[in-house]
């Protein structure tokens, strides 16, 4: 009969030596495992390791006392039936409390597709790879040619290997993919380690740092290249000038305040980005949100002459889940938006609906008008609040409504007013919505207006917490 | 599922859609990385892209041997046929996928001799991004018989339209403004095409999948095409 494996392969960092686990056992593991939970999260490979060791040496005390034969007849019946209860192991438990998705693989032939199974997944991977059950056919949970690929290896060559594993969709996650084979059970059945590790974070701060380096230096080029024209004229002839100075530095003053806006909103787009994908958790108050930001730029839209007219239910009837300063921030940039396209003696309506499907929530507010929608959530059983500003601006010609969410985008020949924007306004709006998992809609029909809705799913109450899968107590996996 | 006396039957049948999953991994990547070699300019991913295309087709071959073998010797009926069949025109799909995929990538190699073109290659990165979005959540419906997920990508098709149509707007504009633009322009205007047709690949295949859950074939006359997009 093969034997597992004597030692996993492991990658000590700190000091961490992988052998002495393997001697001491589940309590060898344990004791890691709170090092590591003290040392900091990049200690995480360590971890599920060690868990994985740990997993191992209780199968060979097992083994050790005679029941190899018990052991060989549930591995071959993984597929069929989760184990009886004997080999229910506590460890499990802090499988599933780990953050990162761990997944132990059987397969039987290297040419049999269907033989490749999961037969364990923590709760941190059925909730990245989106399945409910703990065993299944592998593809079912992963299609990635190249995961695939390192997991074939490590279960028919005994060869450790790693992928990059990006799960695509609205929020992208990346992961690297480790696969570590754990040998062969006594039926020739053979088994394979999956650890997803999150580089999400790592990715996300090299993109974000090349990004902001060149749309700064880009965008910052213009008002800069006018800021020293005019200190070279203020220098050079018109040094004597009274007039001109005075001119010349009211527009200097516009240029620098409108830089530094520009630093502000490049700013607060890379911190939204880095956090894009971590899910905010409070409850907002939406309509008290919303009520606030009206209030605050009431007083721009009565010099405009602008009229605000808000639809809301009471304060405290719609709750989300998300981040008070940011929701705030989505409302105050569609509000503003509206106010700076808004005509003299125009009117601004504020419309919040709640408790409505993603599809209600995208359904036409203007009639006639071209539509379209600029950001969709993944899908799922969320229901929404949806905030609508309706403006009657100029509105916008179809062919514009797909770009408008690019950064720096601009509608040709319009003009928001005298403050002029700095082109990431819609931008930031639909990063926080993805962030809230929520979706963003565009309405417009030219020489009549336009209607931005933006919706976010709505506070689950207490007791749809309770039943939701991802949440559901499975405090026991049973490994087979 | 039920399940059948004769588990070799199951066993066919669960292959058959684990093949269709496969196929749909490397068509996924397959994309994915077209897109990225026009983007990135990377030549080398273009022809990676170019050589593994021969794979998906030797899949598909034999996702269509499997199926008619299967209908032949097992005849299966209602739930079972639908699934033999709908595999079986999955793998169509994914394969044009694949060959649309290839196109992709080989009009990079000329792409990459005119000089980038940032603005054009961002656009084409959102509308690749969200056909690539729409293939992912499509195959996740189908290896999980998530019938209102299928309906989700079905129900959006014009997302892709809409950007197409852009695009389209913003190549001619470049046309127009620099003449010495125009070959490059016009092979990533074949670029967003593809792109698009891959998204209508993603949409047939929703609606291939709804016929292997409920039988219903009339979706595919039922899509609402551009209906709440009309042009003011």
């Amino acid at each position: 009969m093969p034997q597992p494996p004597q030692s996993l392969p492991l990658r000590p960092r700190r000091g961490f030596v992988a052998q002495p686990v393997v001697l001491t056992g589940l309590a060898g593991g344990l004791a890691l495992i709170a090092l590591a939970l003290a040392s900091g999260a990049h200690l995480l490979l360590v971890l599920v390791l060690a868990c994985a060791l740990a997993a191992v040496t209780l199968v060979q005390a097992r083994r050790a006392r005679g029941e190899a034969g018990r052991l060989r007849a549930e591995v071959a019946q993984t597929h069929v039936e989760v184990a009886d209860g004997a080999l229910t192991l506590p460890y499990t438990s802090v499988l599933n409390a780990l953050p990162d998705p761990v997944m132990v693989i059987s397969a039987h032939e290297p040419d049999d597709l269907t033989g490749r199974r999961f037969v364990m997944v923590n709760r941190a991977g059925r909730r990245v790879l989106k399945i409910q059950r703990e065993a299944g056919l592998l593809v079912t949970a992963i299609r990635d040619p190249d995961v695939l690929e390192v997991v074939d290896e490590a279960l028919f060559g005994g060869l450790e290997g790693e992928a990059v594993y990006e799960t695509g969709g609205v929020q992208e996650r990346i992961f690297r993919a480790y696969a570590r084979p754990l040998g062969a059970s006594g039926d020739g059945a053979r088994l394979a380690l999956l650890v997803l590790h999150d580089e999400t974070d790592i990715r996300r701060v090299e993109r974000m740092r090349a990004d902001f380096l060149a749309n700064a230096s880009h965008e910052l080029r213009t008002p800069l290249a006018s800021l020293s024209g005019f200190i070279e004229t203020l220098r050079g002839h018109a040094r004597g000038d009274e007039g001109a100075r005075d001119r010349f530095l009211g527009i200097m003053h516009v240029q620098a305040e409108r830089m530094s806006r520009l630093i502000d909103d490049l700013m607060s787009l890379s911190r939204i980005e880095l956090n894009e994908h971590v899910r905010p958790l409070e409850d907002v108050d939406l309509v008290a949100a919303l009520l606030d930001v009206v209030d605050a730029l009431a007083p721009l839209a009565r010099d405009k002459g602008v009229a605000l007219e808000v639809e809301t239910p009471p304060r405290g009837a719609v709750t989300i889940t998300g981040d008070r300063d940011q929701v705030i921030q989505v409302a105050q940039n569609l509000v503003d938006n509206a106010l700076k396209y808004s005509p003299a003696e125009g009117r601004i309506r504020i419309l919040l609906q709640s408790d409505l499907s993603a599809e209600a929530c995208v359904a036409p507010r203007m009639e006639p008008a071209a539509r379209m929608s600029l950001l969709t959530p993944d899908h799922g059983p969320e229901r929404f609040a949806a905030l609508s500003v309706i403006d009657s601006g100029p509105g916008m010609d179809r062919e514009h409504l797909p770009r408008l969410t690019e950064r720096f985008y601009r509608v040709e020949g319009q003009k928001s007013g005298e403050k002029l924007g700095t082109g990431l306004g819609l931008a930031i709006v639909k990063h926080i919505v993805n962030r809230h998992r929520g979706g963003l809609a565009v309405e417009s029909r030219p020489g009549h207006g336009a209607v931005f809705t933006a919706y976010f799913p709505l506070a689950r109450t207490s007791a749809e917490v309770g039943g939701a899968p991802d949440e559901a107590p499975d405090d026991v996996i049973k490994l087979s | 599922m039920n399940e059948h006396i004769v588990k070799a039957y199951e066993d066919e049948l669960n292959t058959l859609t684990a093949e269709c999953a496969r196929m749909g991994g490397l068509t996924e990547a397959a994309v994915a990385d077209a897109l990225e070699a026009v983007v990135r300019r990377d030549q080398q991913m273009a022809d990676s892209v170019v050589a593994r295309d021969e794979r998906l087709d030797a899949l598909q071959a034999d996702i269509e041997r499997k199926a008619i073998r299967m209908i032949a010797l097992r005849q299966p009926l209602a739930n079972d046929l639908r699934r033999t069949v709908a595999a079986m025109k999955i793998a169509n799909n994914l394969e044009r996928v694949g060959d649309l995929g290839k196109n992709i990538a080989k009009r990079t190699i000329v792409i990459i001799d005119s000089d980038p073109m940032v603005p054009l290659t961002r656009s084409i990165e959102r509308m690749g991004r969200l056909v690539v979005t729409r293939l992912k959540e499509v195959l996740d419906a189908y290896t999980a018989s998530d019938l209102e997920r299928a309906m989700s990508v079905w129900s959006r098709d014009d997302e892709v339209d809409e950007h197409y149509n852009s695009l389209f707007r913003e190549l001619l504009t470049y046309m127009m403004g620099d003449p010495r633009t125009i070959t490059a322009c016009a092979h990533l205007l074949f670029v967003a095409k593809n792109l698009e047709r891959i998204g209508d690949h993603a949409t047939n295949i929703a609606e291939i999948i709804h016929y292997e859950i409920t039988g219903d074939e009339a979706i595919a006359t039922a899509r609402p095409k551009t209906d709440a997009l009309q042009r003011p």
